[in-house]
Protein backbone atom coordinates (compact mmCIF):
# COMPACT_ATOMS: atom_id res chain seq x y z
CA UNK A 1 0.00 0.00 0.00
CA UNK A 2 2.73 2.47 0.17
CA UNK A 3 3.56 4.61 -2.01
CA UNK A 4 7.04 5.59 -1.09
CA UNK A 5 9.23 4.23 1.81
CA UNK A 6 10.94 7.34 2.63
CA UNK A 7 9.59 7.71 5.80
CA UNK A 8 10.10 11.56 6.34
CA UNK A 9 7.04 11.60 3.52
CA UNK A 10 4.46 12.51 5.67
CA UNK A 11 1.10 13.38 3.19
CA UNK A 12 1.53 12.29 -0.30
CA UNK A 13 -1.03 13.40 -2.94
CA UNK A 14 -1.31 11.85 -6.30
CA UNK A 15 -3.71 12.48 -9.39
CA UNK A 16 -6.49 13.92 -7.04
CA UNK A 17 -9.44 15.58 -8.81
CA UNK A 18 -12.42 16.43 -7.05
CA UNK A 19 -15.77 17.61 -8.47
CA UNK A 20 -18.99 19.14 -6.92
CA UNK A 21 -21.54 17.93 -9.83
CA UNK A 22 -20.31 19.21 -13.38
CA UNK A 23 -17.82 21.78 -11.36
CA UNK A 24 -14.57 20.50 -10.75
CA UNK A 25 -12.95 22.17 -8.06
CA UNK A 26 -9.44 20.36 -8.02
CA UNK A 27 -8.08 19.34 -11.37
CA UNK A 28 -5.23 17.04 -10.62
CA UNK A 29 -2.86 17.87 -7.77
CA UNK A 30 0.10 15.71 -6.95
CA UNK A 31 1.94 16.73 -4.09
CA UNK A 32 4.36 15.57 -1.43
CA UNK A 33 4.50 16.94 1.78
CA UNK A 34 7.82 16.03 4.14
CA UNK A 35 7.92 15.93 7.96
CA UNK A 36 8.58 19.48 9.64
CA UNK A 37 7.45 21.31 6.36
CA UNK A 38 5.58 24.31 6.60
CA UNK A 39 3.40 24.73 3.45
CA UNK A 40 1.14 27.78 2.77
CA UNK A 41 -1.50 27.39 0.05
CA UNK A 42 -2.54 30.53 -1.35
CA UNK A 43 -4.57 31.96 -4.39
CA UNK A 44 -8.01 33.85 -5.51
CA UNK A 45 -11.31 32.09 -3.30
CA UNK A 46 -12.45 29.35 -5.32
CA UNK A 47 -9.30 28.12 -6.56
CA UNK A 48 -9.72 24.75 -4.73
CA UNK A 49 -7.40 25.70 -1.67
CA UNK A 50 -9.69 25.00 0.75
CA UNK A 51 -11.04 21.71 -0.83
CA UNK A 52 -7.08 20.65 -0.74
CA UNK A 53 -6.66 20.73 2.41
CA UNK A 54 -10.50 19.47 3.28
CA UNK A 55 -9.41 16.42 0.91
CA UNK A 56 -6.38 15.73 2.91
CA UNK A 57 -8.11 14.24 6.32
CA UNK A 58 -11.51 13.21 4.17
CA UNK A 59 -13.81 15.85 5.10
CA UNK A 60 -14.20 15.98 1.46
CA UNK A 61 -14.03 12.53 -0.38
CA UNK A 62 -11.41 13.09 -3.66
CA UNK A 63 -13.37 11.71 -6.83
CA UNK A 64 -10.21 10.32 -8.30
CA UNK A 65 -6.89 10.08 -6.81
CA UNK A 66 -5.29 8.64 -3.61
CA UNK A 67 -3.58 9.77 -0.90
CA UNK A 68 -1.22 8.37 1.59
CA UNK A 69 -0.81 9.66 4.88
CA UNK A 70 2.22 8.02 6.93
CA UNK A 71 2.39 5.72 3.81
CA UNK A 72 -1.48 4.61 4.87
CA UNK A 73 -3.79 5.57 1.86
CA UNK A 74 -6.53 7.19 3.76
CA UNK A 75 -8.14 6.89 0.29
CA UNK A 76 -8.17 2.94 0.40
CA UNK A 77 -10.75 0.87 1.25
CA UNK A 78 -9.82 -0.69 4.33
CA UNK A 79 -8.32 2.47 6.11
CA UNK A 80 -9.28 3.20 9.58
CA UNK A 81 -9.85 7.29 8.61
CA UNK A 82 -10.81 7.83 12.36
CA UNK A 83 -7.49 6.64 14.33
CA UNK A 84 -5.52 8.67 10.72
CA UNK A 85 -7.30 11.99 11.85
CA UNK A 86 -6.71 11.63 15.18
CA UNK A 87 -3.21 12.22 14.16
CA UNK A 88 -3.74 15.02 11.99
CA UNK A 89 -5.30 18.09 13.63
CA UNK A 90 -7.67 20.61 12.11
CA UNK A 91 -8.16 24.08 12.63
CA UNK A 92 -11.11 25.70 10.70
CA UNK A 93 -12.06 29.29 10.10
CA UNK A 94 -15.04 29.47 11.94
CA UNK A 95 -13.47 27.71 14.90
CA UNK A 96 -15.69 25.55 15.33
CA UNK A 97 -15.77 24.96 19.00
CA UNK A 98 -18.57 23.14 20.34
CA UNK A 99 -20.62 25.71 22.36
CA UNK A 100 -22.53 23.45 24.85
CA UNK A 101 -18.62 22.45 26.15
CA UNK A 102 -16.82 24.52 28.38
CA UNK A 103 -13.18 25.63 26.85
CA UNK A 104 -11.81 22.55 28.80
CA UNK A 105 -14.41 19.79 27.86
CA UNK A 106 -13.69 21.05 24.26
CA UNK A 107 -10.51 19.84 24.61
CA UNK A 108 -10.82 16.73 26.78
CA UNK A 109 -13.69 15.12 24.58
CA UNK A 110 -11.47 13.50 21.80
CA UNK A 111 -8.44 12.53 24.20
CA UNK A 112 -11.21 11.15 26.44
CA UNK A 113 -13.31 9.20 23.63
CA UNK A 114 -9.76 8.26 21.24
CA UNK A 115 -6.96 8.16 23.37
CA UNK A 116 -8.02 6.40 26.24
CA UNK A 117 -7.05 8.67 28.65
CA UNK A 118 -8.61 9.20 32.36
CA UNK A 119 -10.45 12.23 32.95
CA UNK A 120 -8.11 13.60 34.74
CA UNK A 121 -4.94 12.80 33.19
CA UNK A 122 -6.64 14.50 30.07
CA UNK A 123 -8.11 17.24 32.12
CA UNK A 124 -4.03 17.72 33.53
CA UNK A 125 -3.27 18.13 30.09
CA UNK A 126 -5.83 20.14 28.65
CA UNK A 127 -4.79 22.83 31.58
CA UNK A 128 -1.40 23.04 30.84
CA UNK A 129 -2.47 23.55 26.97
CA UNK A 130 -4.56 26.61 28.05
CA UNK A 131 -1.68 27.93 30.28
CA UNK A 132 0.64 28.04 27.25
CA UNK A 133 -1.41 30.26 25.45
CA UNK A 134 -2.39 31.63 29.04
CA UNK A 135 -5.92 31.24 28.91
CA UNK A 136 -6.19 29.07 31.95
CA UNK A 137 -8.50 31.07 33.98
CA UNK A 138 -11.44 30.04 31.02
CA UNK A 139 -11.16 27.04 31.45
CA UNK A 140 -14.54 26.56 32.86
CA UNK A 141 -16.49 29.36 30.75
CA UNK A 142 -18.25 28.80 27.55
CA UNK A 143 -17.16 29.05 24.26
CA UNK A 144 -18.94 32.45 23.61
CA UNK A 145 -17.55 34.33 26.56
CA UNK A 146 -14.42 34.57 24.37
CA UNK A 147 -13.12 36.92 21.59
CA UNK A 148 -12.68 34.84 18.18
CA UNK A 149 -8.99 35.08 19.10
CA UNK A 150 -9.30 33.34 22.01
CA UNK A 151 -11.79 30.91 20.28
CA UNK A 152 -9.43 30.10 17.39
CA UNK A 153 -6.61 29.73 19.76
CA UNK A 154 -8.57 27.37 21.98
CA UNK A 155 -9.17 25.24 18.67
CA UNK A 156 -5.73 25.45 18.05
CA UNK A 157 -5.09 23.72 21.11
CA UNK A 158 -8.19 21.36 21.24
CA UNK A 159 -6.38 19.79 18.36
CA UNK A 160 -2.80 19.51 19.78
CA UNK A 161 -4.31 17.91 22.71
CA UNK A 162 -4.14 14.83 20.19
CA UNK A 163 -0.96 15.06 20.04
CA UNK A 164 -1.05 15.17 16.09
CA UNK A 165 1.79 15.27 13.69
CA UNK A 166 0.40 17.03 11.01
CA UNK A 167 -1.79 20.34 11.62
CA UNK A 168 -3.99 21.85 8.93
CA UNK A 169 -5.16 25.19 9.21
CA UNK A 170 -7.99 26.32 6.84
CA UNK A 171 -8.45 30.04 6.35
CA UNK A 172 -7.19 30.20 10.44
CA UNK A 173 -7.50 33.78 10.33
CA UNK A 174 -10.16 34.75 8.04
CA UNK A 175 -13.05 35.45 10.25
CA UNK A 176 -11.25 37.46 12.80
CA UNK A 177 -10.80 41.38 13.92
CA UNK A 178 -7.91 42.58 12.33
CA UNK A 179 -6.74 43.14 16.01
CA UNK A 180 -6.99 39.98 16.64
CA UNK A 181 -4.80 37.84 13.91
CA UNK A 182 -1.69 39.12 15.45
CA UNK A 183 -2.41 36.70 18.60
CA UNK A 184 -3.36 33.59 16.39
CA UNK A 185 -0.22 34.11 14.15
CA UNK A 186 1.74 33.81 16.97
CA UNK A 187 0.58 31.17 18.36
CA UNK A 188 1.23 29.06 15.11
CA UNK A 189 4.64 30.57 14.45
CA UNK A 190 5.36 28.85 18.24
CA UNK A 191 4.12 25.57 16.62
CA UNK A 192 5.98 26.19 13.37
CA UNK A 193 9.36 26.82 15.23
CA UNK A 194 8.65 23.40 17.88
CA UNK A 195 8.89 21.55 14.58
CA UNK A 196 5.16 20.73 13.96
CA UNK A 197 4.39 20.02 10.00
CA UNK A 198 1.91 22.14 8.78
CA UNK A 199 -0.29 23.22 5.92
CA UNK A 200 -1.48 26.35 6.01
CA UNK A 201 -4.14 27.93 3.78
CA UNK A 202 -4.28 31.84 4.57
CA UNK A 203 -4.51 35.02 3.05
CA UNK A 204 -1.52 36.29 5.54
CA UNK A 205 1.31 36.94 3.43
CA UNK A 206 3.32 38.03 5.68
CA UNK A 207 2.90 34.80 7.64
CA UNK A 208 3.74 32.62 4.30
CA UNK A 209 7.10 34.78 3.68
CA UNK A 210 7.90 34.31 7.71
CA UNK A 211 6.83 30.88 8.52
CA UNK A 212 6.69 28.82 5.58
CA UNK A 213 9.44 26.40 4.02
CA UNK A 214 7.43 26.00 0.55
CA UNK A 215 4.17 28.38 -0.99
CA UNK A 216 1.95 27.02 -2.87
CA UNK A 217 -0.41 29.28 -5.83
CA UNK A 218 -3.21 27.45 -6.80
CA UNK A 219 -5.85 28.70 -9.33
CA UNK A 220 -8.78 26.57 -11.00
CA UNK A 221 -8.43 23.65 -9.32
CA UNK A 222 -4.66 23.28 -9.81
CA UNK A 223 -0.88 23.98 -8.53
CA UNK A 224 0.38 26.85 -10.78
CA UNK A 225 3.68 27.56 -8.86
CA UNK A 226 5.58 26.68 -6.08
CA UNK A 227 8.67 27.72 -4.35
CA UNK A 228 10.32 28.69 -1.06
CA UNK A 229 9.05 32.40 0.14
CA UNK A 230 11.68 34.58 -0.68
CA UNK A 231 12.02 33.23 -4.80
CA UNK A 232 8.01 32.79 -4.36
CA UNK A 233 7.59 36.64 -3.43
CA UNK A 234 10.44 38.41 -5.19
CA UNK A 235 10.67 36.52 -8.37
CA UNK A 236 6.96 34.98 -10.02
CA UNK A 237 7.06 33.58 -12.77
CA UNK A 238 3.28 32.58 -13.58
CA UNK A 239 1.54 36.02 -14.88
CA UNK A 240 -1.65 34.41 -13.15
CA UNK A 241 0.62 34.40 -9.75
CA UNK A 242 2.32 37.93 -10.71
CA UNK A 243 -1.17 39.61 -11.17
CA UNK A 244 -2.23 37.88 -8.02
CA UNK A 245 1.11 38.97 -6.06
CA UNK A 246 0.81 42.63 -7.70
CA UNK A 247 -3.43 42.97 -5.96
CA UNK A 248 -2.63 41.24 -2.63
CA UNK A 249 0.86 42.99 -1.62
CA UNK B 1 -78.25 34.78 51.05
CA UNK B 2 -80.44 31.32 50.39
CA UNK B 3 -79.94 31.21 46.52
CA UNK B 4 -75.95 31.04 47.28
CA UNK B 5 -76.11 28.37 50.02
CA UNK B 6 -79.03 26.89 47.66
CA UNK B 7 -76.08 26.50 44.72
CA UNK B 8 -73.57 25.53 47.14
CA UNK B 9 -75.77 22.96 49.00
CA UNK B 10 -76.21 21.35 45.60
CA UNK B 11 -73.14 21.08 44.57
CA UNK B 12 -71.89 19.82 47.58
CA UNK B 13 -73.99 16.78 46.89
CA UNK B 14 -72.62 16.70 43.65
CA UNK B 15 -69.50 16.62 44.65
CA UNK B 16 -70.23 14.35 47.21
CA UNK B 17 -71.99 11.73 44.81
CA UNK B 18 -68.66 12.12 42.11
CA UNK B 19 -65.84 11.53 44.68
CA UNK B 20 -66.92 10.43 48.28
CA UNK B 21 -69.69 8.07 47.87
CA UNK B 22 -68.40 4.33 47.45
CA UNK B 23 -64.97 5.90 47.61
CA UNK B 24 -65.67 7.08 44.16
CA UNK B 25 -62.46 9.16 44.23
CA UNK B 26 -60.13 5.92 44.07
CA UNK B 27 -61.06 5.83 40.96
CA UNK B 28 -59.99 8.87 39.63
CA UNK B 29 -56.59 8.39 40.85
CA UNK B 30 -56.65 5.19 39.46
CA UNK B 31 -57.54 6.89 36.26
CA UNK B 32 -54.76 9.68 36.58
CA UNK B 33 -52.13 7.07 37.58
CA UNK B 34 -52.63 5.54 34.38
CA UNK B 35 -52.98 8.64 32.08
CA UNK B 36 -49.54 9.02 34.00
CA UNK B 37 -47.73 6.00 33.05
CA UNK B 38 -49.34 5.95 29.57
CA UNK B 39 -48.00 9.28 28.76
CA UNK B 40 -44.21 8.67 30.45
CA UNK B 41 -43.93 5.53 28.65
CA UNK B 42 -45.11 6.80 25.18
CA UNK B 43 -43.23 9.79 25.72
CA UNK B 44 -39.94 7.12 26.52
CA UNK B 45 -40.74 5.03 23.44
CA UNK B 46 -41.44 8.00 21.29
CA UNK B 47 -38.40 10.01 21.95
CA UNK B 48 -36.26 6.41 21.39
CA UNK B 49 -37.94 5.62 17.97
CA UNK B 50 -37.79 9.60 17.60
CA UNK B 51 -34.46 10.32 17.60
CA UNK B 52 -33.49 6.77 16.10
CA UNK B 53 -35.60 7.48 12.73
CA UNK B 54 -33.78 11.23 12.59
CA UNK B 55 -30.43 9.91 12.86
CA UNK B 56 -30.94 7.33 10.26
CA UNK B 57 -32.59 9.46 8.08
CA UNK B 58 -30.20 12.63 8.38
CA UNK B 59 -27.23 10.21 8.14
CA UNK B 60 -28.55 8.80 4.79
CA UNK B 61 -28.72 12.32 3.56
CA UNK B 62 -25.69 13.39 4.39
CA UNK B 63 -23.59 10.84 3.07
CA UNK B 64 -26.16 9.72 0.07
CA UNK B 65 -28.49 9.99 -1.38
CA UNK B 66 -27.98 6.70 -3.24
CA UNK B 67 -29.69 4.80 -6.06
CA UNK B 68 -30.20 0.96 -6.15
CA UNK B 69 -29.62 0.80 -9.85
CA UNK B 70 -25.58 2.85 -9.40
CA UNK B 71 -25.22 0.86 -5.98
CA UNK B 72 -26.05 -2.36 -7.13
CA UNK B 73 -23.66 -2.27 -10.04
CA UNK B 74 -20.85 -0.40 -8.27
CA UNK B 75 -21.14 -3.45 -5.59
CA UNK B 76 -20.92 -5.82 -8.93
CA UNK B 77 -17.68 -3.93 -10.49
CA UNK B 78 -15.50 -3.66 -7.09
CA UNK B 79 -17.34 -6.39 -4.65
CA UNK B 80 -16.82 -3.86 -2.14
CA UNK B 81 -19.13 -4.32 0.89
CA UNK B 82 -20.03 -0.54 1.29
CA UNK B 83 -21.95 -0.93 -1.71
CA UNK B 84 -24.45 -3.46 -0.18
CA UNK B 85 -24.52 -1.07 2.57
CA UNK B 86 -25.59 1.88 0.76
CA UNK B 87 -28.35 -0.03 -0.95
CA UNK B 88 -29.77 -0.97 2.83
CA UNK B 89 -29.12 2.59 3.54
CA UNK B 90 -31.90 3.50 1.27
CA UNK B 91 -34.11 1.00 2.18
CA UNK B 92 -33.81 1.72 5.36
CA UNK B 93 -34.71 5.74 4.54
CA UNK B 94 -37.39 4.50 2.69
CA UNK B 95 -39.39 2.43 5.53
CA UNK B 96 -38.76 5.53 7.44
CA UNK B 97 -40.36 7.18 5.27
CA UNK B 98 -43.41 5.21 4.96
CA UNK B 99 -43.75 4.59 8.55
CA UNK B 100 -43.82 8.66 8.99
CA UNK B 101 -46.32 8.59 6.15
CA UNK B 102 -48.90 5.45 8.09
CA UNK B 103 -48.82 7.21 11.54
CA UNK B 104 -48.86 10.75 10.97
CA UNK B 105 -51.92 10.22 8.22
CA UNK B 106 -54.23 8.27 10.60
CA UNK B 107 -55.98 8.94 13.71
CA UNK B 108 -54.43 7.47 16.86
CA UNK B 109 -57.71 6.19 18.00
CA UNK B 110 -57.85 4.01 15.08
CA UNK B 111 -54.52 2.91 15.57
CA UNK B 112 -54.98 2.20 18.58
CA UNK B 113 -57.79 0.24 18.48
CA UNK B 114 -56.00 -1.52 15.48
CA UNK B 115 -52.60 -2.51 17.81
CA UNK B 116 -55.51 -3.70 20.60
CA UNK B 117 -58.09 -5.38 18.91
CA UNK B 118 -56.13 -6.82 15.82
CA UNK B 119 -52.49 -6.82 16.58
CA UNK B 120 -52.27 -8.27 20.14
CA UNK B 121 -55.78 -9.28 20.94
CA UNK B 122 -54.75 -10.69 24.65
CA UNK B 123 -52.21 -8.52 26.14
CA UNK B 124 -51.90 -5.83 29.04
CA UNK B 125 -54.19 -3.11 27.50
CA UNK B 126 -51.82 -0.53 29.89
CA UNK B 127 -48.75 -1.72 27.65
CA UNK B 128 -50.95 -2.02 24.14
CA UNK B 129 -51.37 2.11 25.34
CA UNK B 130 -47.93 3.08 25.48
CA UNK B 131 -46.81 1.23 22.49
CA UNK B 132 -49.76 2.88 20.77
CA UNK B 133 -48.90 6.04 21.36
CA UNK B 134 -45.45 5.91 21.30
CA UNK B 135 -45.36 4.67 18.77
CA UNK B 136 -47.22 6.72 16.57
CA UNK B 137 -45.81 10.24 19.02
CA UNK B 138 -42.44 8.86 17.71
CA UNK B 139 -43.34 9.94 13.87
CA UNK B 140 -43.79 13.16 15.36
CA UNK B 141 -40.65 13.28 17.18
CA UNK B 142 -38.62 12.09 14.40
CA UNK B 143 -39.25 15.08 12.14
CA UNK B 144 -38.98 17.71 15.00
CA UNK B 145 -35.49 16.14 16.55
CA UNK B 146 -34.82 15.74 12.32
CA UNK B 147 -35.12 19.58 12.34
CA UNK B 148 -33.18 19.68 14.90
CA UNK B 149 -30.40 17.90 14.09
CA UNK B 150 -30.35 20.10 10.64
CA UNK B 151 -29.96 22.90 12.35
CA UNK B 152 -26.95 22.43 13.63
CA UNK B 153 -23.75 23.63 11.64
CA UNK B 154 -22.11 21.53 9.47
CA UNK B 155 -18.90 22.70 10.96
CA UNK B 156 -19.47 21.31 14.38
CA UNK B 157 -19.69 17.52 12.84
CA UNK B 158 -16.68 18.40 10.99
CA UNK B 159 -14.74 19.33 13.97
CA UNK B 160 -15.67 16.44 15.67
CA UNK B 161 -14.38 14.02 12.70
CA UNK B 162 -11.32 16.05 11.87
CA UNK B 163 -10.43 15.03 16.03
CA UNK B 164 -10.59 11.41 14.92
CA UNK B 165 -14.43 11.40 16.77
CA UNK B 166 -16.57 8.20 14.91
CA UNK B 167 -20.10 9.50 13.13
CA UNK B 168 -21.50 8.10 15.82
CA UNK B 169 -19.29 9.63 18.86
CA UNK B 170 -19.85 13.26 16.96
CA UNK B 171 -23.72 12.55 16.58
CA UNK B 172 -23.89 11.66 20.64
CA UNK B 173 -21.63 14.03 22.20
CA UNK B 174 -21.53 16.58 20.11
CA UNK B 175 -24.79 17.13 17.55
CA UNK B 176 -27.42 15.71 19.67
CA UNK B 177 -27.19 17.87 22.68
CA UNK B 178 -27.35 21.03 20.23
CA UNK B 179 -30.12 19.59 18.54
CA UNK B 180 -31.98 18.75 22.12
CA UNK B 181 -31.37 22.21 22.70
CA UNK B 182 -33.03 23.41 19.53
CA UNK B 183 -35.66 21.30 19.84
CA UNK B 184 -36.91 21.23 23.43
CA UNK B 185 -40.07 24.01 22.80
CA UNK B 186 -41.09 21.71 19.84
CA UNK B 187 -41.03 18.56 22.45
CA UNK B 188 -42.80 20.31 25.08
CA UNK B 189 -45.47 20.73 22.84
CA UNK B 190 -45.47 16.99 21.54
CA UNK B 191 -45.76 15.90 25.28
CA UNK B 192 -48.40 18.01 26.21
CA UNK B 193 -50.62 17.09 23.12
CA UNK B 194 -49.33 13.38 23.88
CA UNK B 195 -50.74 13.93 27.74
CA UNK B 196 -53.96 15.28 26.32
CA UNK B 197 -54.51 12.19 23.65
CA UNK B 198 -54.45 9.44 26.18
CA UNK B 199 -57.77 10.81 26.92
CA UNK B 200 -59.21 8.24 23.94
CA UNK B 201 -57.63 5.29 26.02
CA UNK B 202 -61.18 4.60 27.08
CA UNK B 203 -61.73 3.21 23.81
CA UNK B 204 -59.73 0.12 24.38
CA UNK B 205 -60.93 -0.19 27.67
CA UNK B 206 -58.28 1.01 29.95
CA UNK B 207 -59.72 3.28 32.50
CA UNK B 208 -57.96 6.57 32.18
CA UNK B 209 -58.60 9.96 33.60
CA UNK B 210 -61.29 11.39 31.28
CA UNK B 211 -62.75 7.08 31.73
CA UNK B 212 -63.19 7.49 35.09
CA UNK B 213 -65.43 10.66 34.60
CA UNK B 214 -67.39 8.94 32.26
CA UNK B 215 -67.35 5.93 34.58
CA UNK B 216 -68.85 8.01 37.51
CA UNK B 217 -70.79 10.03 35.38
CA UNK B 218 -72.83 7.46 34.08
CA UNK B 219 -73.22 6.24 38.04
CA UNK B 220 -74.53 9.28 39.62
CA UNK B 221 -76.13 10.92 36.51
CA UNK B 222 -74.60 14.17 37.06
CA UNK B 223 -71.85 15.48 34.23
CA UNK B 224 -70.65 18.77 35.59
CA UNK B 225 -68.62 17.89 38.56
CA UNK B 226 -66.80 15.07 37.24
CA UNK B 227 -66.25 16.90 34.11
CA UNK B 228 -64.76 20.03 35.05
CA UNK B 229 -62.73 18.22 37.59
CA UNK B 230 -61.17 16.06 34.90
CA UNK B 231 -60.17 19.17 32.96
CA UNK B 232 -59.03 20.82 35.51
CA UNK B 233 -57.04 17.79 36.50
CA UNK B 234 -55.89 17.92 33.05
CA UNK B 235 -54.84 21.87 32.65
CA UNK B 236 -52.71 21.15 35.94
CA UNK B 237 -50.59 18.79 34.79
CA UNK B 238 -49.78 20.21 31.34
CA UNK B 239 -49.19 23.44 33.38
CA UNK B 240 -46.42 21.05 35.08
CA UNK B 241 -45.23 20.45 32.48
CA UNK B 242 -44.77 23.12 31.02
CA UNK B 243 -42.93 24.27 34.29
CA UNK B 244 -40.58 21.65 34.14
CA UNK B 245 -40.04 22.37 30.25
CA UNK B 246 -38.92 26.26 31.23
CA UNK B 247 -36.62 24.87 34.27
CA UNK B 248 -34.75 22.36 31.96
CA UNK B 249 -34.77 25.33 28.99
CA UNK B 250 -33.01 27.45 31.66
CA UNK B 251 -30.84 25.25 32.57
CA UNK B 252 -29.37 24.47 29.15
CA UNK B 253 -29.10 28.01 28.52
CA UNK B 254 -26.07 27.82 30.36
CA UNK B 255 -23.48 28.19 27.82
CA UNK B 256 -25.42 30.97 26.23
CA UNK B 257 -24.70 33.47 29.13
CA UNK B 258 -22.37 36.06 27.95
Amino acid sequence: MTETNDSSVVIQVKGLRKSFGDHEVLCGIDETIHKGEKVVIIGPSGSGKSTFLRCLNLLEIPTQGQIWIHGQEITGPKCDVDSLRQRMGMVFQHFNLFPHMTILENITLAPICKKGMTKTEAINKAKKLLDRIGLSEKADTYPNMLSGGQKQRVAIVRALAMDPDVMLFDEPTSALDPEMVGEVLNLMKELAVSGMTMAVVTHEMGFAREVGTRVLFMDSGIILEQNKPDEFFANPKHPRLKDFLSKVL
Amino acid sequence: MSIISDIYSQFYAAFDRTFLVDDRYQIFLHGIRNTLIITAGALVVGVIIGVALAVAKVYYYQTGPFSYKESFKNFLKTKRPIFLGHIFQKLLDQLITCYLILFRGTPVVVQLMIWAFVVFSTTNELIVAILGFGINSGAYVAEIVRAGIMAVDKGQTEAGRSLGLSAWQTMWHIVLPQAFKNVLPALGNELIALLKETSIVGYIAVVDLTKAAALVRARTFDAFVPLLCVALAYLLMVFLLSIIQQFIEKRLQASDRR
